[in-house]
């Protein structure tokens, strides 16, 4: 993705910073936002960063108020982004629709936490995941990416900027509470990235800027590409439809996105996306008994350090399980045939979710033949470790 | 090697700072991976908090912590409702203004004692942060001292410092007595 020339440094970051940060790397020079836990600090970074670096920053009325101020930044030119939580998130969702019948690259940010409503204002969900999808009216295809560290909170914030660019469109940065509070070591660029906005042949509305093209409309209604309404002609509206949600549905192979630990022979497969991907990787580790040297190498050193109690092991060798993890990197639009690909011989696939059981339905329906299990968790706690690897070994049929 | 602390207290008393004072103690001064988390209400003051900070010499995986290897409680709630979830071999340190413990192998700094003496009452995390520093090994006194100076205004980073200082020597002082 990167030019490798660019120097990096490394600095310890919050998950928000980060993203702020990664959004100044991509060119971002308009942010219009307002507050809301747990996605505050993007705006408190961007409230001085924005005026630094030559951009402009507005603490809108409202979340629609800020939605709307983006896609007309980004009409003027600059390259814009706002970022909220759930409740702002679903005030946001007009305008949401607007950018993707306008086809106006812009990116949002949606840390999640509890809902619905005002809901848990400090702790975690994946309760959004369908409204990222389908939150507003109307047939429409968008991007949404979930952030599972702090440095993929910077690094997807960077990609979200280059995909709406490419694909015009609205690009949703679907992060969490954990991964929007914690702090991690992570590299950062020096400099700025030039992401140019490229024609795009399915795109059928105007590409200029206000300010390069002399005749630029940006129109709600179905549209020509001077802008002008064809929404009372059936088949050229039908053709519109068609063709702002292709350029999506037809480039899955390029904007779709997976990770794999584990995979090569696993009959036991955990999708997971976002901050809960962790915890998985940690449970599938356990189960191979990957960590089994290291655990023992950490309490040997700790017991040096503080020369108390007896180093605890593994008692229970579970390393006949094959046990993998898909990690999504790209929950929107599903990554149907590279999850097929990675699952190809698993039987069973287990989703933990931090909601009621949502994404869960789209592995289901891409993976038809599998044995496809719902783990929910809500309340806003992360799933631990133990919880995923007893997962496992119940549905391995191992009992404890 | 991975190091699981876990900080408990209540909103305000600055657990969430000493928190990150310590992960960036660990991930600036020497090359370890850190995760930092935290949990808390919505209230601004008051309320169960919790932070917690992984340190690592490998890629960290589950950022959060299941059982304590360090555990530091600034509260009675929070000691209460977290002591179990200690290793057995834990290390445990509480500000024992606040937090009764009859175990002689936990270490106990009248933190919050110490901050009213100063007439700071609100840099009692400083000082339990200092005793930490003084007590976990592979941190430096410099570097967070560092990490202080950088985080408060010059006007404030003083107190902020002295009160690190005084937990730094009560440590010191707990681990000359043990010896």
């Amino acid at each position: 993705m990167e030019e490798k020339s660019s120097k990096t440094t490394e600095v310890i970051l919050q998950g928000n910073e980060a993203c702020a940060m990664g959004a100044i790397y991509a060119g971002c020079r308009f942010f219009a936002g307002y507050p809301i836990t747990p996605s505050t600090e993007i705006i408190e970074m961007m409230s001085s960063e924005m005026q630094k670096c030559g951009g402009a920053f507005i603490q809108m009325e409202d979340e629609i108020g800020s939605a709307c101020a983006i896609i007309g930044a980004r009409w003027g030119g600059k390259k814009a982004m706002t970022a909220t939580s759930g409740p702002g998130y679903t005030l946001m969702q007009e305008a949401i629709g607007f950018a993707a019948v306008t086809e106006t690259p812009i990116v949002i940010v949606n840390v999640q936490r509890g809902g619905p409503s005002t809901g848990q204002p400090t702790l975690s969900s994946q309760q959004d995941v369908y409204q990222a999808r389908y939150g507003s009216h109307g047939d429409y295809e968008i991007i949404v990416l979930s952030p599972s560290s702090v440095q993929e909170m910077y690094d997807f914030t960077i990609k979200a900027f280059e995909l709406a660019e490419q694909f015009r469109t609205p690009v949703i940065l679907l992060a969490d509470e954990v991964v929007g509070h914690m702090r991690e070591k992570i590299e950062i660029r020096d400099g700025s990235k030039q992401i140019k906005s490229v024609k795009q042949k399915y795109v059928v509305s105007p590409q200029e800027d206000f300010f390069k093209g002399a005749n630029t409309l940006v129109e709600g209604q179905l549209h020509d590409d001077k802008g002008r309404r064809i929404g009372h002609l059936a088949g050229r509206s039908g053709d519109f439809i068609n063709n702002i949600n292709k350029k999506i549905s037809d480039n899955v192979d390029v904007i779709a996105d997976i990770d794999t630990y584990f995979m090569e022979d696993a009959e036991v497969a955990i999708v997971a996306y976002g901050s809960v991907v962790r915890p998985a990787i940690n449970a599938v580790k356990k189960a191979r008994k990957v960590e089994d040297d290291r655990v023992t190498t950490k309490f040997k050193i700790l017991k040096d350090i503080f020369v108390k109690g007896i180093p605890e092991t593994f008692e229970t060798d579970y390393s006949h399980l094959k046990v993998g993890l898909v990690k999504v990197n790209t929950v929107w639009p599903c990554p149907e045939e590279l999850l097929k690909e990675a699952t190809k011989d698993a039987k069973i696939v287990i989703v933990p979710e931090m909601n009621v059981g949502k994404y869960v339905h789209e592995v289901e329906r891409v993976l038809k033949d599998k044995k496809v299990i719902a783990m929910s968790k809500c309340g806003g706690d992360i799933h631990t470790p133990t919880e995923i690897l007893d997962e496992i070994l119940k549905e391995a049929g191992i009992d404890e | 090697m991975r190091i699981n602390v876990r900080f408990a207290g209540s909103g305000g008393q600055g657990v969430i700072l000493a928190s990150v004072l310590l992960a960036k103690g660990y991930g600036l001064g020497e090359d370890y991976n850190i995760s930092q988390t935290q949990s808390y209400g919505p209230e601004a003051r008051g309320g169960a908090c919790k932070a917690e900070v992984v340190i690592s010499d490998e890629e960290i995986d589950y950022m959060k912590v299941d059982e304590a290897d360090v555990f530091i409680a600034l509260n009675q709630a929070g000691f209460d409702k977290y002591k179990d979830q200690a290793k057995k071999d834990a290390m445990v340190l509480v500000n024992s203004t606040l937090v009764e413990t009859d175990d002689p192998n936990h270490y106990k700094v009248p933190a919050t004692d110490i901050a009213e003496d100063m007439g700071k009452p609100f840099v009692v995390n400083m000082v339990m942060l200092g005793a930490l520093t003084k007590l976990l090994p592979k941190i430096h006194y410099d570097t967070v001292i560092e990490e202080i100076q950088g985080n408060f205004a010059a006007s404030i980073a003083g107190m902020n410092i002295d009160a690190f200082d005084k937990g730094y020597e009560h440590a010191a002082g707990l681990l000359k007595s043990a010896n």
